[in-house]
């Protein structure tokens, strides 16, 4: 565990992982929000419009916070609560540099508490929009455990702190992963063409999908969730590129511009189009890239 | 205050020509580009602060506007744009059309014009925005004045605030019941001032602003307690049980106090179980409704 490093020394790495918890827990949100922000901006200027300032998103969060809390059910709120909880502590795991596993399985008890959220809410769009998003769920696992799996096969650990100071680069072993790992990244950061479940721009099939029932605070909730998830979903991008720091942040950015370019480029498909390309290209490129690395390596 | 710089917009179309329509989806385009406000169109009325309503109202879409109105989340404003969602227009004759936006739901802004063109939509979003700030605050301040309530006895000049009111306050009780010909959401003016010569009215006032009331009148040895509203945005601050108890107070001689609510009306049951009330007997209203007649003695009394 990283909690004791190699002399035993208990209290030195506890400190570090707690400033490194702290350090996340407030510049997570605040890194979230400001992509949110020129995710906006930028997709304005593709469509040749002005855009809304950068801070947008988080007005947009502190009003829903001003805004009454209607509910179908009140439980579906504390599912919403577990769901802002878990993605925090699936990004707190992964910045304190912990196991790599456990983070994908954290990661996946945020999203079950999330799909609970929309059938609780027991709306038709909310339904319709919980069962897609246990669709996306199933559609994108494959490609993030590769990821995880992948890692390991080239540096012999599954903890991410180790992961960070490799001296490999790991794209170039791992290219047919990453491109997976890229290709589900549109379903993870809820943009065309895999915004299935919530449905980014309203007026589509589903209304707003998963989030249709709620408002307020645990709209807020969600939101806020989502900007600690894209910052860990982009601290995976980094680890591709971790032997430099610049370059594991640009490649970050980088995805990030591509996944607004992308969304603003492709319409929405079908639920069955989305879980098929994405298992078969996880299993073409993530698959093939370990069988790969599995005869090269022995 | 960050009402203003996130305003979501859910438009909903009566039935307009759809020319109003198009110059409302218009200043989403690269043109007039609302989001520039942080103004967006959202599907849906759960997300939404704005209420955009093109067209008259007519039977048909009467019972919809009510309800995308009322799953709108507080504070929230409602703007009729073009001439037919103001006064019902050139319709406004027709059989079927009640009229404007406002016969059915309260509007905050008008904006007339056929078709309003987008500039005067834009603005009547903003003018929109300010009633929005407005509301908002006035909320926040209520609840920073809650320790000056006054409960005085209402004069007949306090009839047309206290109906406004009245209408508020029984909105989520039609919606309870899918029932909007509530006596309560349809008293005329003249018949609430005919109230005040047989009844005592109380108000609860809070910044100058009545948020509550109740009235009564007494029959014999038994006291009738009658339609206890507090404005819904004002709920559960305790107006309600400070209302009751000093209407009770009015009458000393009474031996029996009597109320009575809906039988679906669950909140209202439970607000008199919790202050020794007891329910008595049912009456059958109509076919959606029933009534729970309550009551308590003087005996009985939690004081």
């Amino acid at each position: 565990m990283h909690l004791f490093d190699v002399r035993g020394n208990f209290h030195f790495c506890l400190m570090k992982t707690l400033y490194l918890f702290i350090l996340y827990l407030i510049g997570a949100p605040l890194v979230g929000a400001w992509l949110a922000g020129w995710d906006r901006r930028l997709s304005a200027r593709l469509q040749s419009r002005v855009g809304p300032p950068i801070l947008q998103p988080v007005y947009d969060v502190l009003k829903l916070t001003q805004k009454e809390n209607m509910v179908v059910r009140r439980s579906q709120n504390f599912y919403i609560a577990y769901y802002l909880i878990f993605v925090i502590f699936t990004g707190a795991l992964f910045f304190t540099g912990q196991d790599m596993l456990l983070i994908i399985f954290s990661l996946m008890l945020a999203s079950v508490f999330f799909v609970l959220a929309g059938f609780k809410a027991s709306s038709p769009y909310s339904f319709i929009g919980a069962q897609r998003e246990l669709v996306q769920i199933m559609a994108y696992e494959p490609a993030v455990i590769f990821a995880a799996i992948g890692m390991y096969m080239v540096t012999g650990t599954f903890e991410v702190s180790k992961l960070a100071q490799t001296n490999h680069w790991l794209i170039l072993s791992l290219p047919g992963i990453f491109f997976a790992y890229l290709f589900i990244l549109a379903m993870k950061l809820r943009k065309s063409p895999f915004d299935i479940s919530t449905s980014h721009h309203g007026h589509q099939e589903v209304v707003k999908g998963i989030t249709t029932e709620f408002s307020g605070k645990a709209l807020a909730m969600i939101e806020v969730a989502h900007w600690y998830e894209t910052t860990f979903i982009l601290g995976i991008v980094y680890l591709f590129f971790a032997k430099s720091v610049v370059a594991g942040l640009s490649a970050a950015l980088a995805a990030y511009v591509f996944m607004v370019f992308v969304d603003n480029a492709f319409a929405r498909v079908k639920w069955p189009l989305a879980l098929a390309s994405s298992w078969i290209v996880a299993f073409l490129c993530g698959a093939g890239n370990m069988i790969w690395l599995f005869f090269t390596r022995h | 205050m960050f009402l203003k710089k996130s305003p979501w917009i859910i438009h909903y179309d009566g039935s307009s020509c759809n020319g109003c329509d198009i110059e409302v989806l218009a200043c989403l385009t690269p043109l007039f580009d609302v989001e520039r406000f942080g103004i967006i169109n959202t599907g849906n009325p759960k997300h939404a602060d704005i209420f955009l309503i093109t067209g008259s109202v007519n039977e048909q879409n009467k019972e919809i506007i009510q309800n995308i109105y009322c799953q709108m989340p507080d504070p929230k404003v409602v703007v009729a744009i073009g001439i037919c969602a103001c006064s019902g227009g050139i319709f406004a004759e027709c059989y079927n059309v009640l009229g404007g936006v406002a016969k059915v739901i309260p509007v905050d802004v008008f904006v007339p014009g056929c078709a309003a063109r987008p500039e005067s939509i834009i603005d009547g979003v903003v003018k929109g925005l300010a009633v929005l700030e407005e509301k908002g605050k006035k909320f926040k301040n209520m609840k920073k004045g809650l320790a000056t309530l006054s409960i005085d006895p209402a004069q007949i000049q306090d009839s047309a605030e206290i109906l406004a009111l009245q209408k508020a306050a029984y909105q989520s009780e039609a919606e309870l019941y899918n029932d909007f010909s509530l006596s309560p959401l349809n008293q005329s003016l003249e018949e609430i001032k005919a109230d005040f010569k047989s009844k005592i009215f109380l108000k609860a006032v809070l910044n100058k602003v009545i948020v509550g009331s109740v009235r009564a009148y007494q029959e014999k040895e038994t006291c009738h307690i009658g339609r206890l509203i507090v404005h819904p945005l004002y709920q559960n601050w305790g107006i309600g049980t400070k209302l009751l108890y000093a209407i009770e107070a009015r009458f000393p001689n009474a031996v029996r106090y009597e109320s009575f609510t809906g039988h679906k009306s669950k909140r209202t049951l439970y607000f008199g179980r919790k202050r020794g009330y007891r329910e008595c007997r049912r009456e059958k209203v109509s076919l959606k409704r029933e009534r729970v007649f309550f009551e308590k003695t003087r005996e009985g009394k939690a004081r």
